[in-house]
């Protein structure tokens, strides 16, 4: 029997084993010419010089890329995956349910707004800056304070256990939304705070590295920050904190008995998924110029919950997978959409439907859910524990022979 | 005196669960809580290990009052508890889960030899060295969970029901093993509705209703009480 579940768990590992088993050198090459690859992604030539057909007009690829500009598809996709990796620390590592993940990033990219913008009320109000920083010097300020909103939000929910923290972090977005929307005094509603800085830097000819038309250099920026985040996150799940983490989500009393502090560790969960939102929200504002509430809407929240939960909780590759798709899907949906005729909407009865991969979006990804819920439980890309820990919650609640 | 508990009382809400309990645990000895289900044995453990926290009353552990010391922290005092239900962490490895249970310490190589303790006195455990918590049988849960908790080098060591669903050879087989522990300088504190092998391993006793403690003695006397017979021993 046991040598057969074994067998079983080989095969579903079976990409991951192959991999693991080349020597040490030939997996950094890989590894290398992987993020080679990613880099030069958004490039045209790089399409071109692949000798694949290229559409007339200004689409790129519509079958093997998108529509759109696909640096801009990638910057998206890049702040997603940031976004899922962070909140793959609070639920994926220490197994806490938060459901307003996106409210951190609203700290996040409202921190930066207001430092970096000439209209903003801490400068046109109340004279408490006299000239807008740098977009650089306010990433920092913007991470700590996404940090320490996760902290505030943590330290009196964290004692609870289970659905009260769900019910909490929702609250704590939405609250962040609507206080945004419905407020004049600091953000101003939904005029929002306009002309937000870029990332500094300038090409040889004087023009902007970080501009309006050209997304790559957004792109580059976002997937250079996820490399870093990742290294860190994985030194961290591999350390005395990550152990404490697998030991909380577990079992959280059995953690208790064996001496695990299990609040402090749960906060340090929390304010480390916050401050990698905000990092995510403040490269973002760096990127967007204007930000206002419409943008921090609850679906986000919900978005990022199911890229991580898809790609599967626990497991950074699975968390990237996860954000990546959810974002390119859609776009993918509807270049493939516009080659094949697909309508942006339909009339029924008089009534104009939309019916873009866009807006369907979550149509598809809530059936795309259901679906891998139900034959993959795990995420397209799970990790090996929290593989064995949900068929062990599933013994407890349908034990089969 | 090791353990000292002074007329503690506790609620579950508005349900008290301890009537004002005292019992004591002296350095060296196993000493058996047995009752009914319901009685507030693992009650009694979960105030001990400070999972719950008590109402009134003192918790002393050589001599100190840690009733209001965070759970971690009397783990690093000396109290580990292996939980009811076995509690082991399904998703790692029988050694991940060893190594859980040295969390608070810090000193490798003696981590490292009471891992080879550990696997001496639970030959099983080695065979399963890699396998998942949670893919192991009830009695080698139940063995892990009581090796895990070794694994802290307890002064006092809490087990709430070692025997819970398992054959009769395997209850023979954990109980054995506690005494050797027990020999080789651990004390013990064990919660049980087993009362037969209880009893009969157990230095003294205490019997537990509805929480109250209503008889005390050493493991032969009350393993001879009539009442206790009755009751618990399923003889008339």
């Amino acid at each position: 029997m046991t040598t057969d579940t074994i067998k079983k768990q080989r095969r579903g590992l079976h990409l991951g084993n192959r991999f693991r088993a080349l020597p040490k050198s030939a997996r950094i090459a890989a590894l290398i010419a992987f993020v080679v690859l990613l880099y030069v992604l958004p490039v045209k030539g790089f399409y071109e010089n692949l000798g694949l057909p290229i559409p007339a007009g200004d689409g790129y690829l519509p079958l093997y890329t998108t529509r759109s500009d696909m640096a801009n598809v990638l910057f998206q996709c890049g702040y997603y995956i940031l976004l899922a990796l962070g909140l793959n620390v609070v639920l994926g590592y220490a197994g806490l349910l938060d459901l307003g993940f996106f409210g951190f990033f609203a700290v996040g990219a409202y921190t930066v707004a207001l430092l970096t913008s000439p209209d903003s009320k801490l400068i046109t109000e109340y004279n408490w800056l006299e000239s807008p920083w740098p977009w650089l010097v306010t990433v920092p300020i913007a991470v700590a304070l996404a940090m320490l909103s996760g902290v505030l939000l943590g330290w009196p929910t964290l004692r609870l256990r289970g659905d009260y923290l769900a019910i909490v972090t929702l609250g704590f977005a939405e609250i962040i939304r609507i206080v945004a929307k419905n407020q004049d005094w600091i953000l101003n509603g939904d005029r929002g705070i306009p002309s937000v800085a870029h990332p500094p830097g300038t090409w040889s000819d004087g023009s902007p590295i970080f501009g309006i038309i050209d997304w790559s250099p957004y792109y580059w920026l976002v997937l250079t920050v996820i490399i870093l985040v990742i290294f860190l996150i994985r030194n961290l799940a591999n350390s005395r904190v990550g152990r404490a983490w697998v030991a909380i989500r577990e079992d959280e009393d059995a953690a208790e008995l064996m001496g695990v502090s299990t609040f402090k560790f749960k906060l340090w969960a929390f304010a480390i998924g916050a401050a990698i939102g905000g990092l995510s929200g403040s490269l973002w504002a760096g990127q967007a110029n204007f930000v206002n509430s419409a943008t921090f809407s609850l679906e986000n929240s919900i978005l990022v919950l199911a890229a991580v939960v898809l790609g599967g909780a626990g497991s950074i590759g699975g968390a990237i997978l996860g954000g990546f798709l959810v974002i390119y899907v859609p776009e993918w949906l509807r270049s493939v959409g516009d080659v094949f005729g697909w309508p942006d909407s339909v009339e029924v009865f008089g009534v104009h439907i939309d019916v873009s991969p866009t807006s369907l979006r979550f149509v598809i990804f809530g059936a795309l859910l259901i679906v891998v819920m139900i034959y993959r439980p795990q995420g397209l890309w799970p990790n090996r524990r929290r593989a064995a820990e949900l068929k062990d919650r599933q013994k407890e609640v349908a034990p089969v022979e | 005196m090791l353990l000292e508990i002074e007329d503690i009382t506790l609620h579950y809400g508005r349900i008290q669960a301890l009537h004002g309990i005292s019992l004591h645990v002296n350095e060296g000895e196993i000493v058996a809580l047995i009752g009914a289900n319901g009685a507030g044995k693992s009650t009694i453990m979960r105030a001990i290990s400070g999972l719950r926290a008590v109402s009134r009353g003192a918790i002393r552990f050589n001599g100190e009052d840690i009733s209001k010391v965070r759970a971690d922290l009397r783990v690093a005092r000396g109290i580990c508890q292996a939980p009811e239900g076995r509690g082991v962490f399904p998703g790692m490895t029988v050694q991940e889960n060893l190594e859980m249970g040295a969390y608070i310490r810090r000193d490798s190589a003696a981590i490292a030899q009471d891992m080879e303790r550990v696997f001496g006195l639970f030959p099983r455990l080695l065979e399963r060295r890699k396998q998942a918590g949670g893919t192991l049988s009830g009695g080698e849960q139940q063995m892990l969970a009581v090796g895990r908790a070794l694994m802290a080098r307890p002064k006092l060591l809490l087990l709430d029901e070692p025997s819970m669903g398992l054959a009769p050879m395997i209850i023979q087989q954990i109980f054995t093993i506690i005494t050797e522990i027990n020999q080789q300088g651990t004390t013990v504190l064990l919660v049980e509705q087993n009362a037969q092998q209880a009893l009969s391993r157990a230095h003294r006793a205490y019997v537990l209703e509805t929480g109250n403690i209503v008889k005390e003695g050493t493991g032969a006397e009350l393993l001879h009480d009539p009442a206790v017979k009755a009751a618990y021993l399923g003889v008339a």
